[in-house]
């Protein structure tokens, strides 16, 4: 009698997996969601993997999801009653971030909920977006996402062991151009410097245009001297100005979800 | 009691009439406000700028002996003309212009007697000395330079100088800033004041001196100074035992606006050493007069040395007293192209490594 109790129990639990029930304990549902299909079977494989790799490590979940269409909803919204209607989200506090694209509009949105709220700011969304937009725009959709989790990581791990990244603190973009460029300039000046210190060790015959050494020692006196201030006047220039993180000091803003969760967030199209 | 006084702006030079009751004016034109004072002050600075009185009085004594004239002869090149003085006993020597044998042409007539002569110091070994540390670590020259240029001829030459001797006495007008910076939230503030400053002195100047032969080039003579007239001796003809002296042939007074020139612009700098506190100082206007002016006629000795490479002549100077060794020296454009390109690709490919190592590391 004890054994078939058993049996069924293992049963019972069986079905109840996969519906969702104990999934609300456990808050790892599927990070990657391909409804409008833009990634060939080994670009998902190769993102799920790497979304449950990075989410794993950090403890923040990172998800994303693709849309045919979102219906008459906002992104915002959305994206935020996707995340917590799934139960994405580490701790109490739900912690991660999510990805949302929509082709019928062509609208990007994440939404930032948790530890996610601090660690990518309304900077680091803008940030974000920059480096995976361009993709996006161009139908690279897996690098997008591919630079998307990166970028996830890197700021996670930023906020983590020293501080969010905020605006006046953003991460600095590697620039190959100017780099080089800058280089390059720099290399022609220093040769030119070098060359023509060289070029003026061949000329050792100049004219003289003074004859100090010919003044004698204590010969001279000042016998009048006068200073009159006659005017001035001043310019004023306008400084650079510091971007508006001094006025809105950094940070997220946030707002509540239908749930009454409160998410952070910003998006566009593409 | 007022009355109208017109002066011209400091600042846009236009008129500015105004009424002497009030104590702050503006010029109409440029909208620069002034203080009255100031501007008084200032138009009677401009009301003193007078010429440059720089004359000379240069009566020169120095007539030879008899016993001077027997022992001293004047040698003429055939070849370029040029004039030269020797002793009497000297055997036949060649120009030391251009290398061409020169024959005695005669006793001296009429020309001044050198009042001092600087005694060579330094031999012709250490003439050919400082060429090979004159060639030395000269990156662009061309290396074959050295092997193959082969020193001509090297003589040692009493170079005519005339020394001039003038008290200064300056008055000088500088116009000069100070400029002052502050910022608040949204500007950067530069302030910039404008003074007029006078000085008026005397300076003393003593043997400036300027070469007296056209043979010799003045800028090369004037690269080799400066002599240290300290160990002048009052000329003998004994001293021209073994050396030629060059004859001058370029008057005192053909050389005073070289010498005017200089010191001019050192007593302009010397003053302008006393106008501190400034930002900027320059010379706006200059009136400079001498007296006491004075020129007399030296001896300084030089060492020529003559090399030519590749067809072309290259012609060096050693100061026979100091061992100051001047010349200027061919471009090897192959290796200055090397240079360039070898400093520019190098520093550049190190940049970009570096940046990058730092990139990838922090």
């Amino acid at each position: 009698m004890k054994k078939k109790l058993f049996c069924l129990m293992l049963v019972l639990i069986a079905i109840l997996i996969p519906s969702g029930v104990i999934m609300a304990k456990e808050p790892h549902d599927v990070r990657l969601v391909d409804e409008a299909g833009l990634l060939s079977g080994d670009e998902q494989e190769k993102i799920r993997g790497k979304l449950d790799s990075v989410s794993e490590k950090q403890k923040f979940e990172i998800v994303i999801v693709t849309m045919d269409s979102i219906g008459a909803s906002y992104p915002e919204d959305f994206a935020d009653d996707y995340y917590d209607y799934h139960n994405y989200g580490y701790n109490d506090s739900r912690d991660g971030i999510l990805l949302l694209v929509s082709m019928e509009d062509r609208d990007w949105h994440i939404s930032t909920t948790g530890y996610g709220v601090t660690a990518v700011t309304d900077a680091g969304i803008e940030y974000l977006s920059d480096r995976f937009l361009p993709d996006l725009s161009n139908g690279n959709y897996a690098a997008a996402f591919d630079t998307f989790i990166d970028d996830c990581d890197r700021f996670v791990t930023h906020a983590r062991n020293d501080k969010p990244y905020d605006e006046g603190n953003m991460p600095k973009t590697y620039n190959a151009l100017l780099i080089v460029g800058g280089s390059v300039l720099a290399g022609l000046i220093i040769a030119i410097i070098v060359v023509s210190v060289f070029m003026g060790q061949l000329k050792s015959v100049r004219a003289r245009k003074t004859a100090a050494e010919y003044i004698v020692t204590g010969s001279m006196k000042v016998e009048d001297s006068r200073d009159i201030y006659l005017y001035s006047n001043v310019t004023k220039r306008a400084r650079p100005k510091q971007t508006s993180s001094s006025s809105s000091g950094g940070g997220s803003r946030t707002h509540r979800s239908s749930s009454g969760r409160s998410h952070g967030g910003g998006g566009g199209k593409f | 009691m007022s009355d109208q006084i017109e002066y011209k702006c400091p600042n846009c030079g236009g008129a500015i009439a105004f009424d002497t009751a009030v104590q702050n004016v503006k010029c109409p034109f440029c909208d620069t406000e002034f203080e009255l004072e100031a501007l008084k002050k200032y138009d009677e600075d401009l009301k003193m700028t007078s010429p440059d009185n720089m004359n000379w009085d240069t009566a020169m004594g120095g007539e030879w002996n008899a016993d001077e004239r027997d022992a001293v002869r004047v040698y003429m090149c055939e070849s370029c003309g040029g004039e030269v003085v020797g002793d009497a006993v000297m055997a036949a020597s060649k120009c030391p212009f251009c290398d061409n044998p020169i024959i005695v042409k005669g006793m001296l007539a009429g020309e001044l007697k050198p009042d001092y002569v600087i005694p060579f110091k330094l031999d012709k070994k250490a003439a050919i000395e400082g060429m090979s540390k004159h060639l030395k670590g000269k990156k662009l020259l061309p290396k074959v330079f050295k092997s193959q240029n082969h020193i001509d001829e090297v003589r040692g030459i009493y170079v005519p100088f005339w020394l001039f001797d003038a008290d200064a006495n300056a008055h000088i007008r500088y116009k000069a800033t100070k400029i002052h910076t502050w910022s608040d939230s949204d500007y950067n503030y530069t302030q910039t004041k404008y003074f007029s400053v006078y000085r008026s002195g005397n300076l003393s100047f003593a043997r400036v001196p300027a070469d007296g032969s056209q043979k010799m080039d003045d800028e090369m003579m004037e690269s080799i100074e400066p002599y240290n007239f300290e160990e002048a001796v009052p000329f003998q003809t004994a001293y021209l035992a073994g050396y030629l002296a060059d004859k001058y042939d370029v008057s005192e007074e053909e050389n005073i606006d070289r010498v005017n020139k200089r010191i001019k612009s050192s007593t302009e700098k010397s003053f302008a050493s006393t106008v501190t506190g400034y930002s900027s100082v320059m010379t706006e206007d200059s009136n400079i007069s001498l007296s006491g002016t004075n020129a007399s006629y030296a001896l300084y000795p030089v060492w020529i040395l003559n090399t030519t490479w590749k067809g072309e002549k290259y012609t060096f100077a050693m100061n026979g007293q100091t061992g100051k060794f001047v010349g200027n020296l061919p471009l090897d454009k192959g290796s200055l192209i090397k240079w360039l390109l070898g400093v520019w690709g190098g520093v550049s490919a190190a940049a970009v490594a570096l940046i990058s190592l730092g990139w990838y590391l922090l």
